[in-house]
């Protein structure tokens, strides 16, 4: 941005740092050896059995050194981000959600097509549809790391006593259910909302966000107009809990821990930090089904390459080992989470043994996965969503008509396009 | 009539701990408990009391390398802050050709959000072959403009007279700073010991983005351990934010005295 | 220098003109919002000194355990952000928030109060728990001052005859203008740089209602990986705050506290 303004700023400082530094230069600059590194995605919890990667790998090439970094959600972009400028990018790096997209569209990761082609067996190793989620004009970008999509969790105690008998068929029947439990400081539906997770109310609708060829926005329609005020009017009355359009990921989680939510919309990972966080949670209390029409927003984990590596190829090699038969299933084994190879139907099993509530919450992972949805390969995803979900928000708050909304929209969304 | 203000004093008081202790008060009782706050209605009274968050804490991160290079930072920040900021308020009290430009830029740049320079204070450090270093890690907290100005103001309030006579003594330059200024000025010094001590200690971003070695982490960045996602910690989040606390409070409280009540002598004596 | 240029960290950078500051000025509305934002927040650092101040004079006083009142307001500093972010959150959570259970339990209101899920209400919520973090430092500050007063100033001024408003009007108040001109200081300081707090909150939202500059650069970097706006954005937060200290400058004649500069 501005070197100098930075420099200026410290003036007063920088002459004398810089003698200490003189002073004080620690052995960080060491001889270049093979140097891989990995930069993870809030997975603290699973040090030991990085550790377990780094030393099988270390037996088939013992002259490489592999550090690892982890780094969590809101902090993970801007470390990468600014170690891409600096040079010192990790080689291999687990990205959440559409993330990818803008790096992959920057010409920032490694085309994985060539070596997927080369490995014909590994390429079958992963199930075809999570890997065609990372495909960007043609080039496959990541791999599966591990997978996971929304789907719809219902508190069968809340149900039970508005009457309502089945998990939601229609939009319709959905927001009807979600009033009949709205009372009080209960609310019928809360939803998860970044990285489109919204988007099945709208797919299960018919809107469609873009056209086929992705140059135009295509979701000002009637039916998204009345979707949108149907929405508006179920926050307005206090159906659906305010924080499904203005929460992130805690506060949509802590409200239907706290038991006062009926429905809620969120991928598989939110399961493990709700039970976490609401006692009342058992077989008897808590279902899980998957949104009307199958409709699901798949939010995975890719490992990828970035372009600046020196290795590729033992990058390469080395996301082959932590998607191994072997690391595949020890990940899934451990954190409860489908890694989106041949190995998750033998998870899937075994978790139906040992912990048949979080089965059935998983079993929904690997059901409609045609009905994929929000996973428009743009290389401006991000700006797209903030364009949209603005817009979006200010309806469903009540702030704008949902038209005039959505008209707004259209022209923010066909500006960025355009451009 | 004493008694009764005194009263009225207590009773004002309490009235705004009180308010001010509410939030804090929730934080300790889900560090004791770890129940969801967001249940309903709200629990007003904690239910089964237990200190295991805290022993999470301890043994979840290296607590004690954590404290000691958080300890470690925060004295390289607040020394060199004392220093660098009396140092460049003297020269700014004194009189020089573009004194006024350099003051303006001083006081935009004083705005300007870390956040938007954090990519060119990273190349900087690097060029400095910081990364990884303790003061890598203080760098950029090392002198802030607002200290520089609050010591100014402070050093403008010391009588010219005083100056000229330790001159006409023939003390050096530093020797006024030091046994002319800053003695005259502890409010100022007591203002950037908490400024610089708070924000160091509880800097987070910067850490994160310079720091690759695990032995060179600092107590906020042990915070991403206790909110992973995967299972819900909120005990041990915020049994970790309270010993984060502790530090600075005992700080506080053991200069207490010296910070606002040894003022006064300061004081009487200018 | 990015500002002019398009860039991102995996490409080249390419020569841009001004496109993004006529997006940024003619454009972009979140900016104006932001910046408008930002004001607000700015004018909000008077009321949380006016409530320093009484808090100083309060525990100036010479009552039994001030240090415990002083160590109880000063607490809400240095406690680490995520973890008030997360308490305020609750707090003024629309259905099990603990401000909407007592409002509703007293009878006070009827229907809860969204605070910060409403466009009304965010920005205000905002202030209110900035404020809160803020004051006791504030109040450390103020404190300093007054004790820098030396008490036979006011010994004096009592055998005089004056009043303790006329005694706090004319004694303590210009006495304490250093201390109060500081609070300012950082008070603006915060507005313009204090980001987790909101951050946590509200992230900005909804749709940018408590948007201010610092969470939308943040934003526009790292999330949105706009980097050269981002930049563009900084460019125009400084000559706007060079502008804006300038005209303080002139305004009091050189004689703001602390930018009095070699008249």
């Amino acid at each position: 941005m501005s070197a100098q303004r930075v420099s200026m700023r410290r003036r007063s400082t920088s002459l004398t740092l810089a003698l200490l530094a003189l002073g004080l230069l620690t052995g960080s600059v060491t001889a270049q050896e093979k140097r891989l590194s990995l930069l993870t995605w809030n997975i603290p919890v699973y040090k030991e059995k990085i550790d377990g990667w780094i030393a099988d790998f270390n037996k088939v090439h013992p002259d490489v050194t592999v550090e690892w970094f982890d780094k969590k959600g809101p902090e993970w972009g801007p470390f990468y981000q600014t170690q891409v400028v600096a040079g010192t990018a990790p080689d291999i790096i687990d990205t959440q959600g559409a993330i990818w997209l803008e790096y992959a569209a920057n010409g920032g990761l490694v085309d994985l097509t060539p070596y997927l082609e080369r490995d014909r067996a590994v390429k079958e190793h992963y199930n075809p549809t999570f890997l065609r989620t990372w495909v960007y004009e043609g080039k496959t970008y990541m791999v599966p790391f591990y997978v996971s999509k929304t789907l719809l969790f219902y508190n069968k105690t809340m149900m039970r006593e508005a009457g309502v008998t089945r998990p939601p068929q229609t939009f319709d029947e959905l927001l009807e259910a979600a009033r009949k439990m709205t009372k009080g400081e209960k609310s019928g539906f809360v939803t998860l909302n970044f990285d489109w997770l919204y988007w099945p109310l709208l797919a299960m609708n018919g809107v469609e966000l873009l056209t086929p060829d992705l140059k135009k926005a295509a979701f000002n329609t009637p039916a998204a107009v009345k979707t949108v005020e149907a929405l508006a009017r179920a926050t307005a009355d206090g159906t659906i809990n305010k924080v499904a359009w203005t929460g992130r990921w805690v506060e949509p989680n802590n409200a239907f821990a706290g038991g006062t939510v009926g429905f809620y919309q969120a991928h598989s990972p939110a399961f493990f930090y709700v039970r976490g966080g609401g006692p009342w949670i058992n077989a008897e209390t808590l279902g899980a089904a998957p949104m009307p029409g199958g409709f699901a927003t798949p939010n995975s984990h890719g490992l990828g390459i970035s372009k600046s590596s020196k290795h590729p190829e033992l990058a390469w090699e080395f996301i082959k080992l932590a998607t191994s038969d072997k690391w595949a299933y020890t990940f899934g084994k451990t954190l409860k989470v489908f890694t989106g190879t041949r190995v998750d139907s033998r998870l899937l099993e075994e978790l139906q043994n040992e912990d048949p509530l979080a089965a059935s919450v998983m079993k929904t992972q690997l059901e409609h996965l045609d009905r994929l949805v929000a996973t428009w390969p743009l290389g401006k995803d991000a700006q797209v969503k903030e364009a949209f979900y603005s817009e979006f928000q200010a309806a469903v708050l009540g702030r704008k008509p949902a038209a005039v909304a959505l008209a707004e929209a259209e022209r923010k969304v066909n500006r960025l396009l355009a451009r | 009539m004493r008694r009764s203000r005194a009263a009225v004093v207590h009773g004002a008081l309490v009235v705004v701990s009180a308010a001010m202790l509410v939030p804090f008060y929730w934080v300790l009782k889900t560090s004791l408990t770890g129940e969801n706050i967001f249940q309903y209605p709200p629990a007003l009274l904690p239910r089964a009391i237990h200190p295991f968050y805290y022993v999470d804490v301890w043994y979840g991160i290296p607590f004690v390398r954590y404290l000691t290079n958080s300890v470690i930072v925060s004295a390289i920040a607040v020394a060199s802050n004392l220093v660098c900021n009396a140092l460049a308020a003297y020269a700014l009290t004194l009189r020089f050709r573009g004194q006024r430009a350099v003051i303006l830029v001083l006081l935009s740049c004083m705005l300007i959000p870390f956040q938007a320079t954090i990519i060119p204070a990273y190349l900087i450090t690097k060029e400095l072959h910081l990364l990884n270093s303790h003061l890598g890690l203080a760098l950029p907290l090392c002198s802030t403009i607002v200290c520089i100005f609050v010591f100014k103001a402070s050093f403008d309030a010391v009588p010219r007279s005083l100056i000229d006579a330790a001159r006409i003594d023939g003390l050096p330059e530093w020797r006024i700073i030091r046994h002319v200024m800053l003695p005259l000025s502890t409010s100022a010094v007591a203002t950037t010991v908490i400024l610089s001590f708070v924000w160091s200690w509880n800097s987070f971003l910067w850490p994160l983005i310079v720091v690759r070695d695990p032995q060179r982490q600092t107590l906020p960045l042990g915070l991403s351990t206790f909110l992973s996602y995967m299972e819900n910690t909120t005990g041990a989040l915020y049994a970790f934010c309270i010993m984060v606390l502790v530090p600075g409070m005992m700080l506080f409280l053991l200069e207490q005295r010296r910070f606002i009540e040894g003022l006064t002598s300061g004081a009487t004596k200018g | 220098m990015l500002s002019v240029q398009t860039w991102s960290p995996f490409r080249p950078s390419a020569f841009a003109g001004l496109v993004h500051y006529e997006e940024l000025l003619f454009h972009d509305e979140v900016f104006w919002t932001s910046l408008w934002n930002t004001v607000v927040f700015m004018a909000s650092s008077p009321i949380a000194i006016a409530l320093a101040l009484g808090l100083a004079l309060l525990v100036d006083t010479r009552i039994r355990g001030r240090g415990i009142y002083r160590a109880i307001i000063f607490l809400s500093y240095p406690l680490m952000t995520v973890a008030v972010g997360v308490i305020w959150r609750w707090l003024y959570d629309e259905k099990v928030g603990l401000i909407n259970y007592v409002l509703l339990s007293l009878g006070v209101t009827r229907r809860p109060i969204a605070f910060l899920d409403s466009y009304e209400w965010a920005m205000p919520s905002v202030v209110v728990a900035a404020v809160w973090q803020i004051v006791g430092f504030f109040m450390v500050i103020l404190l300093a001052g007054l004790q820098n007063i030396p008490p036979n100033l006011q010994e004096a001024a009592a055998l005089d005859g004056a009043s303790a408003w006329q005694r706090f009007r004319s004694i303590t108040l210009p006495l304490l203008r250093p201390a109060i001109f500081l609070c300012l200081v950082i008070g603006i300081i915060n507005s313009f740089t204090s980001f987790d707090l909101i951050y946590v909150m509200t992230g900005g939202g909804p749709n940018h209602a408590t948007e201010v500059l610092i969470t939308y650069i943040y934003r526009s970097a790292f999330v949105l990986s706009k980097f050269d706006y981002a930049a563009a954005l900084t460019v125009v937060l400084f000559v706007f705050l060079l502008a804006l200290t300038w005209l303080a400058n002139r305004a009091t004649g050189g004689e703001a506290g602390a930018v009095d500069a070699a008249e």
